[in-house]
């Protein structure tokens, strides 16, 4: 069955690869300049010794796919229009149907000599971090999985865009450039949201109310280094269905990250440190009222290999509650989850090679302690393994 | 009885000290050839002739290059042109006159074209094509190398 979905794909993407590339020159065709297209695809191979993540991969899945069309149009010089539609194929998180990714009117108002401001209206990307606006393009990211202390794959549709409105600006001085971005909006929230948080998909429903967003970023010498700090805001409500074991509640977030970059000619050292709040209010006795915080954080060395490799490693560590970050409370209390759901600590080492600008291929191997970031939704947490390792390879095509 | 003279005598053995340094002069060697030294080119920037922008700063620049500055003060849209990635002048321009390296402006460019936040520069092959495309687009600005200069652009110093 496997095997005859991924000949199925691979036909269709070579298909794809023929066709993609006029297309992206069709934009110079019809002899419009403030018209822009591009895209990208990814396949991706992912097999772990133990434990379900992106599919059946224990046996080797090929359920990772990434499929994005995006078109950009400079109504005026200070109005641009642009929409991106995503499939992303991730196991059972993913089912690839298509999606609006983002769509939005962006009004570049007040242009100046050393900054500009301007609002974003529509579905906008989340500013969260140093990678979460482009977090499905695998050209813009570090490795095939991002770090999932921050990253959360289980959980991707809360950071990933939301409908409303930002305001972004830069103040350029002669000590750095200050960047901004700040906003409010709903989150498109999905039944993955329901399982990180309440454990399964219910007859009721978890929808999002407005989150607020806001990131600073400030980078000196064009980048080399940069800094940010980002935090959102924002409550989940619960509708319960006649049989579900809640009631009429909230589950309110608060995510804030640190980042640190510093780029070199031939390498670059990055590192981020989250925390997250989540405070349970009125779901009943099954989720008593109470405040719990998240934690993660990674360290991330990168380094150019002749001109077309990179190596990079990396160390990742997630907690799901920081004042039992060994999971002990957890499995002593009335469901009895095993200890090690409740943290990961990932060492990842990563090769990859940029075939040509436009493809490249990247492998990684995982060696994990802990489950914390794998799903609900492809694993029952009382038979995770808690040692386990994973190899993935991606090859990707962008134009 | 005379002594059998030992037959690997004269030839060094595996551990032989002088062996040594073999392997980092052959790294040396090998990096050479995948790390040519870089080589200074005199660059400049180059705009539409009816700008009348005389001159701007590296900030100001970079943030033109990183497609974040989309309107010149007139009201005219920034029409950016570039060499690809690997081009010898591309890399000479984005560390002599910007302060940065091509990967950086790289991730800026996909940053912004793949989050629906702004677009990414025109490529050209050659500065002929270079300077016709700036030449012929209103708001339009690149660069050249100095050998180059050509009376019908306008050029723009860097402060």
């Amino acid at each position: 069955m496997n095997r005859y979905r991924f000949c199925k794909w691979s036909r269709r993407l070579v298909l794809l690869g023929w066709l993609l590339p006029p297309l992206a020159t069709a934009s110079s065709l019809f002899g419009d300049e403030n018209l822009q297209i591009h895209g990208f695809l990814s396949q991706g191979y992912t097999h772990t010794s133990a434990n379900s993540w992106f599919g059946d991969s224990s046996n080797g899945s090929w359920d990772f796919r990434e499929l994005g069309l995006n078109a950009s149009y400079r109504i005026t010089p200070k109005l641009q229009i642009s929409g991106q539609l995503l499939s992303l194929t991730a196991g059972e998180m993913q089912d690839g149907s298509p999606s609006l990714d983002y769509g939005l009117l962006d009004y570049n108002f007040a242009n100046y000599d050393n900054g500009n401001l301007g609002l974003r209206l529509g579905r906008v990307k989340t500013p969260i971090g140093l990678y979460n606006e482009t977090r499905d393009v695998a050209f813009t990211r570090p490795t095939n999985f991002l770090p999932q202390s921050i990253y959360f794959d289980k959980v991707r549709n809360l950071e990933l865009s939301n409908d409303g409105f930002e305001i972004y600006g830069d103040l350029l001085t002669d000590w750095g450039d200050l960047l901004f971005q700040g906003g409010m909006g709903k989150p498109v929230t999905d039944e993955n949201v329901e399982y990180a948080y309440l454990g399964n998909d219910w007859q009721g429903e978890l929808n999002s109310d407005l989150f607020f967003f806001g990131r600073v970023m400030y980078e000196l010498d064009g980048g080399r280094i940069r800094l940010s700090a980002t935090i959102a805001d924002g409550d989940l409500d619960f509708e319960p269905g006649p049989t579900d074991p809640f009631s009429n509640g909230t589950v309110g977030i608060q995510l804030r990250v640190l980042s640190f970059q510093y780029n070199a000619e031939a390498w670059r050292f990055t590192t981020e440190y989250m925390q997250e709040d989540v405070i349970n209010r009125d779901l009943g006795a099954f989720r008593p009222d109470g405040d719990s915080m998240a934690e993660g954080y990674y360290l991330q060395l990168a380094h150019d290999l002749f001109s077309d490799w990179e190596i990079i490693a990396r160390y990742d560590v997630s907690y799901l509650n920081r004042d039992d970050r060994d999971g002990t409370k957890q499995e002593a209390g009335p469901f009895g989850i095993p200890a090690h759901n409740m943290f990961a600590k990932d060492w990842t080492l990563g090769l990859r090679w940029d075939i040509t600008p436009a493809f490249m291929v990247r492998g990684e191997y995982h060696w994990v302690d802990g489950t914390a970031w794998l799903s609900s939704r492809e694993n029952n947490f009382f038979q995770t393994e808690r040692y386990w390792q994973m190899f993935s390879l991606l090859a990707s095509y962008r134009f | 009885m005379e002594k059998r003279q030992d037959p690997t005598a004269g030839i060094p053995d595996r551990a032989s000290p002088w062996r040594l340094p073999l392997a980092p002069a052959l790294l040396f060697a090998f990096s050479l050839l995948f790390f040519p030294f870089n080589q200074a080119f005199a660059l400049q920037l180059i705009t539409h002739p009816n700008s009348d922008i005389a001159e701007i700063s590296r900030s100001s620049a970079r943030a033109v290059f990183s497609m974040r500055r989309q309107v010149w003060p007139d009201g005219a849209a920034v029409r950016v042109f570039v060499f690809p990635d690997k081009h010898k002048l591309h890399k000479a321009f984005a560390k002599q006159l910007l302060g940065v390296f091509p990967h950086q402006l790289r991730r800026a460019w996909d940053r912004k074209v793949f989050s629906g936040t702004g677009q990414a520069p025109e490529t050209v092959q050659s500065e002929t094509e270079m300077i016709e495309m700036i030449k012929k687009t209103p708001g339009a600005i690149g660069y050249i190398s100095e050998d180059n200069r050509d009376e019908s652009v306008q050029i723009l110093q860097v402060e």
